[in-house]
């Protein structure tokens, strides 16, 4: 895990790239990579490339970046893990390879050399990174498939930049800070800003599941190597395979193959825990497979003491009861105040969430891990989610001669009022489900005329739709692709990302991976949200009742309490929230 | 030490679960603690080969359901051991003892069975024997069954198959003549569509032009697969043998450069011992007994089947390394190996 830099000037009248550019930007994501840093500019100063690392795998020099393959002559920035990097480094060695490193690093240099830009298919983890290849002198970059990692670029047609925070890009001094009104709407409707656009004009975010080159042309040969739709759409085809073996026990298999991947590491690796079902099936499992359970982490808050939103007891129970290292860490309003300005400067964008995983990376990071796995994405791989169950009744209700026309003239809600305009479309059911605020609240909130050149760039319901390109075929598949590619990758991933980085933790998602999505595609189409069922039955010892049944409550910080927000209309007084992050965000 | 056996088929029978009934029988047959195997099929479709001593073989069972109970009602015990080998027969074998041992093979042991009497049995069972390690996970999984296991994985008589010269008449009548040839051989029936055709089928577009693939077997799924490939537009280089005789396997197997089973409904894979005795080199899947057929990795690739391309970049590398040879380390899987196994069995039995 680390923060990466790139520059290219490839216009041929771009001025050369600039030492105290790279340094800049580079120094802006240190604690992305405490451990280590380093630049490198090319001779002839067209490319820079800048990482901090934070060592995880192979913990000596030869796992420094920018890293040069043994024929001296790639050069790669990466950010990231690469989980199946033993399986690959194997079948490059067979097939003649040689390595000086442990890292994974290197596997990614050989693999480029091996097989060009039909690597990204090969690998299994969170990553970005940017290759130098010096011969055709062009640059490969890519991102993983979810979008786990942040990649951020800029061109103006004539330098490329490349960075994996949007401030850091914005430390080198070269990109323009005005705002881009899409973003800007984007925040307001969703709570984070929707990729691929970002708060700023000038910089936008690498799509998930993406490569393309960079040379004196400039960005081309773009190519989505990998979609959530598809992959769900495919698994139509093998549900017969899903059949074939218990549920229970092919989802262990399956998620505990996905945690073998995960835990390879060279520095301990610790847990979130909660009372929720995906991080406790997680642990049990990962106990059973490794013989010992990882150390845990809860997060306690007094203001949550005696209801059923405070996971702590049963957290504590289920940690005594597997013999895991617990700590229960308590935060109170105090901290969070004194933490806000530092937690303001560590979000890289504006979004409503990210402060839970803000303290619960902080006290990992205080028992000395730097690796932590997290339950994150059991809701939109498993279905469980209210929106598995709503979306499909709006669509359906919506479509009903007159009803959804009737209801939105009865009712008073300003969403239940917009049924009729949204409710038709996946897209619209979605923005009903998800929206923060809908599309007339935002001239209120930013002017009138950032609202409308907003919503026209954001073109939001198109958007939302074209994740469902092509069309996954079920209403299972359909919610499970909005939330996986909107809100999981634009709000749940990104901030868990810029939040535990800035603890200097890096958060692995064993139930966000691509590989394990494609395996267990076909089950869940035929169990559908009965597969949250069968994760909390998975281990070998399942889990007890009193976790399994527990009412799902979510991870949630008593924000309200601690800011004195108003209610607004909302329950969770998010809209409020969203006020206060766009005022002190910067 | 007297033992009974009751199955589906296994002399005179067709398929894996019948070789390896067969070889089950003559490795029990051989311990010198056993006086007699008292073998009672449920299926014979075929002469029986020549029986190993000891062996006395119920061929009149196979007559129909009346002639099958009329010969249980008729058998005299009492028995050492009780050996049930198909988790359905579980009823048959309880007639004959409270305990007895069951063998298990792949899917049939994967999720529990339809009958709940035959669920109850099994947890009943003195020991179960697995034909590989996924398939006993996957039976410990749901059947509660807490006893004693034991793996016993095929066995392959190397000598049967190994590198042979071309069989130039077999090349000309599936036209493989010059072409890289890949290979899959199974059942191509539409209810087991897990053995990992339409993954290759799928990758055969972006392979190069002078690659055929050879899907050898036959079933009632040919015409959708043959349908799929002339979508694909790749008609001409996809080959159907139908049903491929007992004696042309070895010379069949002989005519493939790389053997590809992107499955995932495979107990073990035989198929892959026989491919790789012929010195084919093999691509098993990750996800199915087939990994446990190349000793995780040992003997031949393995690949994730869900995952196009690394089943295209496996057959590449398969392909350019080039030359045929038997795996060292395949006699893990020899018949004397699979006997030493069987009587370490019966004697932990005894």
């Amino acid at each position: 895990m680390c923060g990466i830099a790139a520059l290219f000037a490839y216009g041929s009248d771009a001025p050369p790239v600039d030492a105290v550019e790279i340094d800049a930007i580079t120094e802006r994501m240190r604690p992305r990579g405490p451990d280590a840093g380093g630049t490198w500019i090319s001779p002839d100063q067209r490319v820079a490339l800048g990482a901090r690392r934070l060592a995880i795998i192979d913990l000596t020099d030869e796992g420094t970046q920018p890293m040069t393959d043994t024929d001296g002559d790639l050069r790669i920035v990466f950010n990231g893990e690469i989980y199946n990097h033993h399986e690959l480094r194997a079948r490059l060695k067979r097939l003649g390879a040689t390595f000086h490193s442990t890292s994974d690093t290197e596997v990614l240099l050989q693999l480029y050399r091996r097989d060009g830009p039909g690597m990204v298919d090969l690998l299994r983890g969170m990553f970005s990174f940017a290759i130098w290849d010096p011969g055709p002198r062009r640059m490969f970059v890519a991102r993983d498939p979810y979008g786990i990692k942040p990649l951020y670029i800029a061109d103006d047609g004539k330098t490329f930049r490349a960075a994996s925070t949007v401030k850091a890009l914005l430390a080198g001094g070269q990109i323009s800070r005005a705002r881009n009104p899409a973003g800007v709407a984007g925040f307001w409707l969703m709570g984070s800003v929707p990729e691929p656009f970002t708060i700023f004009e000038e910089i936008r975010a690498v799509a998930a599941g993406t490569s393309f080159f960079v040379d004196e042309r400039g960005i081309h040969d773009e190519r989505h190597y990998y979609s959530i739709a598809t992959t769900l759409g495919q698994g139509v085809r093998d549900e017969p395979a899903a059949r074939l073996v218990d549920p229970h026990v092919l989802v262990r298999e399956l998620v505990t193959d996905s945690l073998r991947h995960h835990l390879i590491s060279d520095v301990p690796v610790g847990a979130f825990l909660s009372a929720g079902i995906d991080s406790c099936a997680l642990v049990a499992l990962a106990t059973e497979a490794f013989f010992q359970p990882p150390r845990t982490v809860t997060l306690r808050f007094e203001e949550f003491q005696g209801h059923d939103v405070d996971e702590a007891p049963l957290a504590e129970r289920f940690a005594q009861r597997i013999g895991s290292e617990h700590v229960t860490r308590l935060v109170a309003r105090d901290e969070f105040i004194a933490d806000l300005p530092r937690l303001f400067d560590a979000m890289d964008q504006p979004t409503i969430d990210g402060t839970n995983t803000w303290f619960v990376s902080k006290a990992a990071a205080e028992r000395g891990l730097k690796v932590a796995i997290s339950g994150l994405g059991g809701d939109e791989l498993f279905g469980s989610y209210p929106s598995f169950r709503t979306l499909p009744r709006i669509v359906m209700g919506a479509r009903v001669p007159f009803a959804a026309s009737a209801l939105s003239r009865l009712a008073s809600r300003p969403k239940a009022k917009a049924l009729a305009r949204y409710g038709h479309s996946w897209a619209g059911a979605y923005l009903l489900q998800r929206g923060l605020f809908l599309p007339d609240d935002l001239p209120a909130l930013i002017g009138a005329e950032q609202a409308e050149e907003g919503l026209k760039r954001l073109s939001l319901i198109e958007h939302i739709a074209s994740v469902l390109d092509p069309d996954p075929s079920s209403a299972f598949g359909r919610v499970a692709t909005l939330e996986a590619s909107l809100y999981m990758r634009n709000q749940l991933l990104r901030d868990t990302d810029w939040a535990s980085m800035a603890h200097s933790l890096e958060v692995r998602t064993p139930l966000v991976d691509a590989t394990l999505l494609r395996q267990i595609a076909p089950l869940l189409l035929v169990e559908q949200q009965r597969c949250k069922h069968h994760f909390a039955k998975s281990p070998r010892t399942p889990l007890p009742d009193w976790l399994s049944e527990r009412r799902k409550t979510g991870f949630i910080v008593p924000l309200a309490d601690w800011m004195n927000l108003p209610a607004d209309g909302t329950s969770t007084r998010m809209r409020s929230w969203a006020r206060v992050v766009m005022e002190r965000w910067s | 030490m007297r033992v009974l056996h009751i199955g589906t088929d296994s002399f005179g029978g067709y398929g894996g679960i019948a070789l390896y009934n067969r070889d089950l029988i003559a490795a029990i047959a051989s311990h010198p603690v056993v006086t007699e195997v008292v073998v009672v099929p449920r299926l014979l479709p075929s002469v029986p080969e020549p029986l190993p001593a000891k062996v006395a073989f119920l061929d009149q069972a196979a007559a129909g359901r009346l002639a099958y109970l009329n010969t249980l009602r008729k058998l005299r015990g009492p028995f050492d051991l009780v050996i049930c080998a198909h988790v359905n027969l579980l009823p048959v074998a309880r007639m004959f003892s409270k305990h007895p041992m069951l063998m298990i093979y792949g899917i049939e042991a994967w999720k529990p069975l339809r009958e709940m009497l035959s669920n109850r049995l099994a947890r009943r069972c003195s020991a179960v024997v697995s034909i590989s390690d996924i398939t006993l996970d996957r039976f410990l999984g749901w059947s509660g069954y807490e006893g004693n296991s034991h793996l016993l994985p095929n066995a392959i008589r190397a000598a049967w198959y190994g590198i042979r010269p071309r069989n130039e008449g077999l090349a000309a009548r599936y036209r493989l003549e010059g072409k890289r040839v890949l290979m899959t051989l199974g059942r191509v029936v539409a209810a087991e569509r897990y053995k990992g055709f339409d993954e290759v089928l799928e990758i055969m577009p972006a392979l190069d032009a002078g690659i055929s693939y050879v899907v050898a077997g036959g079933g009632n799924d040919v015409p959708r697969l043959k349908r799929k490939a002339a979508r694909l537009g790749v008609e001409k280089r996809v080959i159907f043998t139908g049903l491929v005789p007992e004696h042309e396997k070895a010379d069949l197997y002989n005519l493939a450069d790389v053997y590809v089973m992107p499955s995932r409904g495979e107990g073990f894979g035989f198929v892959l011992l026989e491919a790789m005795a012929c010195g084919v080199p093999v691509i098993a899947s990750r996800l199915d007994g087939g990994r446990e057929a190349v000793r995780q990795g040992e003997l031949g690739q393995l690949v994730d089947p869900t995952s196009p391309a690394e089943i295209r970049v496996a057959i590449t590398d398969a392909l350019a390394s080039g030359g045929k040879s038997v795996p060292q380390g395949l006699e893990y899987f020899s018949f004397e190996n699979f006997e030493s196994r069987t009587h370490a069995i019966i004697e932990s039995l005894v």
